[in-house]
């Protein structure tokens, strides 16, 4: 079986209003997993695919509220819409400052359903992206040798090769064969792009080499 | 021996000078002459002997027994009546004093404790005593005066009445003191006309019982002051209870109505819950159904399940408030037998308020003496208080028309007939067929509960709630059966 491109899981108690839901979204083409209870989506695999959480609020156990705290606390960044038969303003703040994509208040318009499902896989499409970036970088640095990871944070301040070589007590041109070594093993097609890449593994400039 | 209190009646002494004395009273007088004997004694008698008093006149020298007799039988009308019954007796002073040549006092005493003793036994008032001392000797003085200070100390217990005759002739100034000192007052001859002289003593009585006539006369004023403090006290008291009963009464009708909001409130929460999730899986199949509609060649295959599902859910939605209906006429099933015309009185005290408020007149036409119905008191109570509620806001709106309700008990041909008539804007026809169904309302902020309740609480009681509606207003009705059931 091959993996879907995305799955839409749904956290609800009540089968008749789960299956409904799945009719739904699959009829937009999407995969839909069913789930009665908080506890059951965590026992269950999740493929590394966009995926997005339909979580009702009052749930056997732990109630949908306290479950995305969990979620958030574990660093689990997936994307939850709330669906809940009795909202209140606070709990709807509660739910959106904690990072909700949508509360729909049952029964919710169909299309306002499928929006937030179509809002929520975007988002986790665009936050497994930059995980795969991310990842991808750290191990590109880890291919550095301690000397060049020693001089990367001096070249991204913009220091010129005679500033660094000054810095690590080298000749210039040793400063160059080390710079040149560094774009190539991090696949930087120039210095603007080394930087970015610098940045979004969080490579900490000198304070003293700011430009 | 007569002792009791000594009655407060006062007695005519017949002696001008002296008027009315009470019983007990023990005086005294000087004579100089046969004549001043008479002037005083004969009326002193003659009053006793007309006031229903036994008499007894002890007589000496310069009066002889005979002469006593003459003067009575001159001065008192119809005197011979008076001996006749014996009223009256004249006894000699030797004769009654003395017991041979010696003074026997303890006899005298004696004589006149007897005395008084059968006067009130046989029906007198008391005892009228005169007596005179001119047999006296003078070695017997002292024993005789010790006499007469015991006969003034004890005659304030007596009903008896005593007037001593003293010679004034021959009596030395400390005999007059010693006279003086043993009676009461005196009575004298003074420029041909009598005077009283009083002592020292009564005088200091007098003036005492002045002090303590003052003193109850101020403790009366001060416990009538007392009296009239503690009444005002009460009054306010009562004041208060009244503003407490006041507030209980307001506090309930609160707490009615916080109760009916309460019961509501929770109501829509569990309808809110319960019927939302069959209604989000109606709504949500539904679409899908219309989705798939919209194809060309749909999948009829696709759509049956989801129809069926449709139609499952909205059995469980419908399920669900049959349920909480059921539960809400569960809640109390305490049947008891009920006067309708009580119930309508009592919600009427506890809306008082809410009608005032409202600027409701109400108007009660209560048969008396309906039969009892059976039923359970707060649900009935519950929906007169919907139904007087629901008139009430109806009312509200800025028609310009008295305010009036009308809450009519009568027997019908079925049992217990109670209708409750506003003078609002009354229903549209075209509602008033839905005004019983659950969720339906015409009220802004209205539920749609209270009448479909009211109308399950009625039929639950095998009666039946009805509406007859018109620009005059809207009139509901409900019958209640006599007969218990079930």
């Amino acid at each position: 079986m091959t993996e879907p491109a995305s799955i839409v899981f749904v956290v609800d108690d009540d089968p008749s209003v789960r299956r409904a839901i799945k009719r739904l979204v699959e009829s937009v083409g999407l995969h839909v997993e069913l789930f009665g209870s908080a506890a059951e989506f965590i026992d269950s695999s999740h493929p590394d695919v966009a995926s997005c959480l339909v979580l009702d609020i009052r749930l056997p156990g732990i109630s949908g509220l306290d479950f995305q705290r969990e979620l958030v606390q574990a660093k689990n960044g997936i994307p939850i819409i709330f669906i809940t038969a009795h909202g209140d303003i606070p709990m709807t703040v509660r739910a959106m400052k904690a990072g909700a994509v949508e509360f729909l208040t049952k029964p919710f318009r169909d299309q306002d359903l499928l929006d937030a499902i179509q809002v929520g896989l975007e988002r986790d499409r665009v936050r497994r992206q930059r995980q795969a970036e991310t990842a991808t970088l750290r191990e590109r640095l880890e291919s550095l040798t301690p000397r060049e990871r020693e001089i990367l944070p001096l070249v991204v301040s913009g220091l010129l090769n005679k500033q660094v070589a000054g810095e690590i007590g080298a000749t210039e041109a040793t400063a160059k064969v080390h710079r040149s070594e560094i774009m190539r093993k991090m696949g930087a097609s120039s210095l603007a792009d080394l930087v970015r890449m610098s940045e979004k593994i969080g490579i900490a400039v000198p304070e003293t080499h700011r430009p | 021996m007569a002792t009791e209190a000594v009655d407060p009646q006062l007695r005519k002494t017949g002696i001008g000078v002296v008027g009315d004395v009470p019983w007990g009273s023990h005086f005294f007088m000087f004579y100089e002459t046969k004549e001043d004997l008479l002037d005083t004694l004969v009326p002193y008698f003659k009053a006793g002997l007309e006031s229903g008093e036994l008499c007894l006149w002890v007589v000496t020298e310069p009066l002889t027994e005979e002469e006593a007799w003459n003067a009575l039988r001159q001065g008192v009308p119809e005197f011979e009546h008076y001996v006749a019954d014996r009223s009256i007796e004249i006894l000699g002073g030797r004769r009654f004093y003395l017991c041979g040549n010696d003074l026997d006092l303890e006899r005298a005493i004696r004589t006149w404790a007897e005395k008084t003793d059968y006067a009130v036994t046989h029906g007198y008032a008391g005892l009228r005593v005169s007596a005179s001392t001119a047999w006296l000797e003078g070695k017997d003085w002292k024993a005789f005066s010790d006499y007469e200070k015991e006969v003034n100390s004890s005659i304030s217990r007596w009903r008896m009445t005593a007037l001593c005759t003293y010679p004034l002739a021959g009596s030395t100034a400390a005999e007059i003191l010693d006279v003086t000192r043993s009676h009461q007052f005196a009575i004298a001859r003074r420029n041909r006309g009598w005077e009283v002289v009083e002592t020292s003593e009564l005088k200091q009585a007098k003036s005492e019982i002045k002090r303590l006539n003052d003193e109850l006369e101020r403790r009366v004023m001060e416990r009538t002051q007392q009296l009239a403090a503690a009444n005002e006290a009460m009054r306010k008291e009562m004041i208060e209870r009244q503003h407490a009963e006041e507030a209980l009464l307001q506090a309930q009708v609160e707490l009615a109505r916080v109760t009916r909001a309460l019961d509501m409130g929770e109501l829509v929460v569990t309808i809110a819950h319960e019927v939302n999730q069959p209604l989000t899986a109606i709504v949500t199949n539904g679409n899908f159904c219309l989705r798939r509609l919209e194809g060309v060649t749909p999948n009829l295959d696709e759509l049956r399940p989801a129809m069926a599902e449709i139609v499952s859910d909205g059995t469980r939605a419908s399920a669900v408030i049959s349920r909480i209906r059921r539960l809400l006429m569960k809640g109390a099933l305490r049947r008891t037998e009920l006067d309708i015309n009580r119930i309508i009185q009592d919600v009427s005290v506890l809306l008082r308020t809410e009608l005032t408020r409202g600027r409701v007149s109400l108007r009660t036409d209560l048969a008396p003496g309906l039969p009892r119905v059976a039923g359970d008191q707060v649900q009935l109570q519950q929906v007169l208080i919907n139904l007087i509620m629901n008139a009430v806001e109806a009312m509200r709106l800025p028609a310009q028309r008295p305010r009036k309700l009308l809450i009519r008990s009568a027997k019908s041909t079925d049992g217990v007939l109670v209708q409750v008539q506003d003078s609002g804007p009354g229903i549209e026809p075209g509602l008033a067929d839905r005004i019983f169904e659950p969720f339906f309302t015409t009220k802004a902020e209205g539920i749609g509960m209270g009448l479909s309740i009211s109308h399950s609480i009625i039929e639950s009681h095998g009666g039946h709630l009805s509406l007859t509606s018109s620009s005059e207003g809207a009139l509901f009705e409900f019958v209640l059966p006599v007969t218990p059931y079930d």
